[in-house]
């Protein structure tokens, strides 16, 4: 090892000390084995074994995989569901609450008091925020009741009806998380340097195009940091689906997560639960990694 | 070398750490403990619990009795992760339409341990030695029986002019008094989502249930879907019921019931008590299930006791169940009204625990219902074929998918 070239007394020092640091550090490692590397592995594991939560244990070696994706019917409708919610979700989500960031950085009257309101579904329980958006889409609910009252149109039931579930689901999600984004971009915001903005406006820059060609590739880093963050918890949806519309009608909402949890915690397949999450965190890796790819054409970072 | 070294150190800790993790919390601290595990979703479910455990403990000077509780959601997850790691309590509670997923984690209990246990089945309700059997073994011991009930509002029947239903009415009755009742944005009816409550009706129409006796899958047996079709038109040709709105609505019927916006909802004699006493105000009433040209078949369902396979000490654990079940703790359930006890001599006391102006119908319906009953039968994958079809069953209500596709499907996905 390199320690061998130096001075043996400085080696021994570096040695003692790489030693007392390890022991320092060994509460953490400890903590990170415990919580973390073990249950991955374990999961790894799992995922080659026919895994009941009680009984025998079998190898299988791939054959969860291969009855994930050629025999399980629920499978490829959540791989669907999941990438239409992502597709969906992340560009309105991301688009909403960037314009969201915009108009409120100007400074007009109220703008903190507009943020805090953004930003309550956010910190209000998932549970609570679906109670109330049940109440407002089923069929005895407030829309329903006001487009009859009004309009004496008859709405669809919303969470019912295959195609108009998914978008529930999707609209309710963006609201849920539009507070989020939006309090990262208005950060962003306040923080372009005034010297950059104020040569821009010098030069004539005013309105859309001050917006388009100066303010977003400034702070283009905090869109990536929120697309990709976006992307991920987008990908592993879970709550809402399983609250609104409790994956129906049929599997039309069912997304992969509860797709795994259904498998894992209602049918005790854990082997197969385990192989399901790891395709999803496979997918998670890829385009995270080629959103990664992406950024260097699109993200300026000044430093 | 040093690295290596610190390295192994700082592995074996690891998993030292991971060991002691393990072993806490398990059901075996010591052989002369006895765990037992309830749910419990309420601080008076746990008073009551408790009580029964005083009971026990007063049976059982010698035996040191403890109680874990959780709620019935959570209660089933994590006995499942229990029985994974051997952590499985001795004496676990176990409902009738739960065990068959459970039954590797419970032992078989034979005469013998009935006797251990203190515990002779003449003095149960007939019926009630199938309430946690599956393919004829005997896994525990209900405390409660149970079957299904149509209850009403009263009120809302009254302002639409529609005579209550009596115990032994019949289909026609019932389709008469929801045609009746459906009017001025009330529906007459309110189809359920959960297993026992939109399957309750079909199997008292059929006279049969979806599954046979040995576990065999039977939900295209062709009386069966005829029923169950009947039952999803209530919704969408009859239009005495609203369409569900939505698959998490697991409880939806019930709901529509206790939110008076249907007169009619099938719901298991567990929720007496509560209807009776309901928030909202209303006058609620009971009946049997109806009968048609094949009777009125009604499954006897209930929660009971069994021992864990894991349970290093079984006779302990036998002694303990047989106090949970014993003539004190059973007249405690049936006089405090939480349930319907299971053993016979403690049912009256059940009875004198309800209001005196609902007490005689209480007892006339409780009576007839249990009447013509069978233990539930249920395929091995039972779980996963109502977890596919309660939210297939919105699609059917709502007129997007029929019964007889979705029963037919599912029989071709769990029946092989």
């Amino acid at each position: 090892m390199s320690t061998t070239t130096y001075t043996p007394r400085r080696g021994t020092l570096a040695r003692t000390e790489s030693r007392q640091a390890l022991g320092f550090v060994s509460p953490a490692l400890a903590g990170l084995a415990l919580f973390t590397i073990v249950p991955v592995v374990l999961s790894i594991v799992m995922g080659f074994f026919n895994w009941p939560t009680f009984g025998d244990k079998e190898f299988v070696g791939f054959d969860n995989y291969v009855r994930l994706f050629t025999q399980s019917p629920d499978f490829w409708p959540a791989l669907r569901n999941t990438f239409v919610f992502a597709l969906l979700y992340v560009p309105i989500s991301v688009i909403l609450s960037l314009l969201l960031a915009l108009s409120l950085s100007s400074r007009i009257r109220g703008r903190g008091a507009l943020r805090v309101l953004f930003f309550i579904p956010v910190v209000t329980p998932m549970v609570a925020n679906v109670l109330v958006w049940k109440m407002l889409l089923q069929p005895q609910g407030l829309f329903n009741g006001l487009a009859q009252s009004w309009f004496g149109v008859q709405l669809p039931n919303f969470l019912a009806d295959p195609q108009w579930a998914m978008i529930m689901v999707v609209v309710m999600s963006v609201w849920q998380g539009l507070g989020y984004n939006m309090l990262i971009f208005s950060a962003a915001l306040e923080q372009l340097p005034e010297s950059v903005v104020e040569a821009a406006r010098i030069d004539g820059a005013k309105g859309f195009r001050m917006i388009w060609s100066v303010m977003l590739p400034m702070i283009s880093p905090s869109i990536f940091f929120a697309s990709i963050m976006t992307m991920i918890t987008s990908l592993q949806v879970f709550a809402q689906p399983q609250l609104l519309t409790g994956g129906g009608p049929g599997n039309a909402t069912q997304p992969l997560v509860q797709f795994i949890y259904n498998q894992g915690f209602k049918f005790q397949e854990l082997g197969l639960a385990a192989a399901a999450a790891w395709i999803l965190f496979a997918i998670i890796i890829i385009l995270t990694a080629l959103q990664f790819r992406a950024q260097k054409k699109w993200v300026h970072y000044e430093h | 070398m040093k690295k290596i070294h610190v390295g192994a150190v700082a592995a074996a800790a690891a998993a030292a750490l991971v060991m002691t993790g393990c072993s806490t919390g398990g059901g075996d601290a010591s052989s002369d403990t006895v765990v037992i595990d309830m749910w419990a979703g309420s601080q008076s479910d746990t008073d009551a619990l408790n009580a029964q455990l005083e009971i026990a403990r007063k049976q059982n000077p010698d035996l040191k009795i403890e109680l874990r509780t959780a709620p019935w959601g959570d209660f089933f997850t994590k006995l499942t992760t229990n029985m994974a790691s051997g952590n499985m309590a001795c004496v676990t509670g176990m409902n009738s339409g739960m065990l068959s997923s459970y039954t590797d984690g419970f032992l078989e209990l034979s005469d013998a341990d009935l006797k251990t246990a203190g515990i002779d089945l003449a003095d149960f309700s007939a019926g009630a030695d199938e309430i946690l059997s599956n393919k004829g073994t005997m896994y525990g011991v209900p405390f409660d029986i149970a079957t299904m009930l149509v209850y009403y509002n009263a009120d809302l029947l009254d302002a639409a002019g529609v005579a209550h239903p009596e115990a032994g009415w019949t289909f026609d009755d019932f389709e008469a008094t929801a045609k009746a009742a459906t009017k001025d944005g009330k529906y007459g009816f309110a189809v359920g989502m959960g297993d026992f409550q939109w399957q309750a009706l079909p199997i008292a129409k059929a006279g049969q249930q979806p599954v046979e006796q040995d576990g065999t899958l039977a939900l295209t047996d062709p009386a069966f879907v005829d029923a169950a079709s009947w039952y999803s038109g209530l919704v969408t040709e009859e239009k005495v019921a609203a369409p569900v709105a939505s698959a998490s609505d697991t409880g939806w019927g019930e709901n529509q019931y206790t939110g008076q916006n249907a007169a009619m909802a099938v719901d298991g004699t567990w929720n007496a008590v509560s209807y009776l006493n309901n928030d909202a105000g209303f006058t609620a009433g009971m009946t049997t299930l109806p009968s048609g040209e094949n009777g009125s078949l009604g499954l006897i369902l209930g929660s009971g006791f069994g021992i864990a396979k894991s349970c290093k000490n079984p006779d302990a654990a036998l002694k303990v169940l047989g106090s949970m079940l014993s003539p004190e703790a059973q007249d405690y359930i049936a006089s405090s009204g939480r349930s319907y006890p299971a053993r016979t001599a403690s049912q009256p006391l059940y009875f004198e625990s309800i209001d005196e102006q609902f007490r005689p119908q209480v007892e006339e319906v409780f009576t007839k219902a249990f009447e013509e009953v069978q233990g539930q039968y249920v395929s091995d994958n039972w779980s996963k074929v109502g977890t596919y079809i309660q939210p297939q069953l919105v699609s059917v209500y709502n007129g997007q998918e029929s019964m007889e596709n979705v029963l037919e499907s599912a029989q071709q996905q769990f029946g092989k």
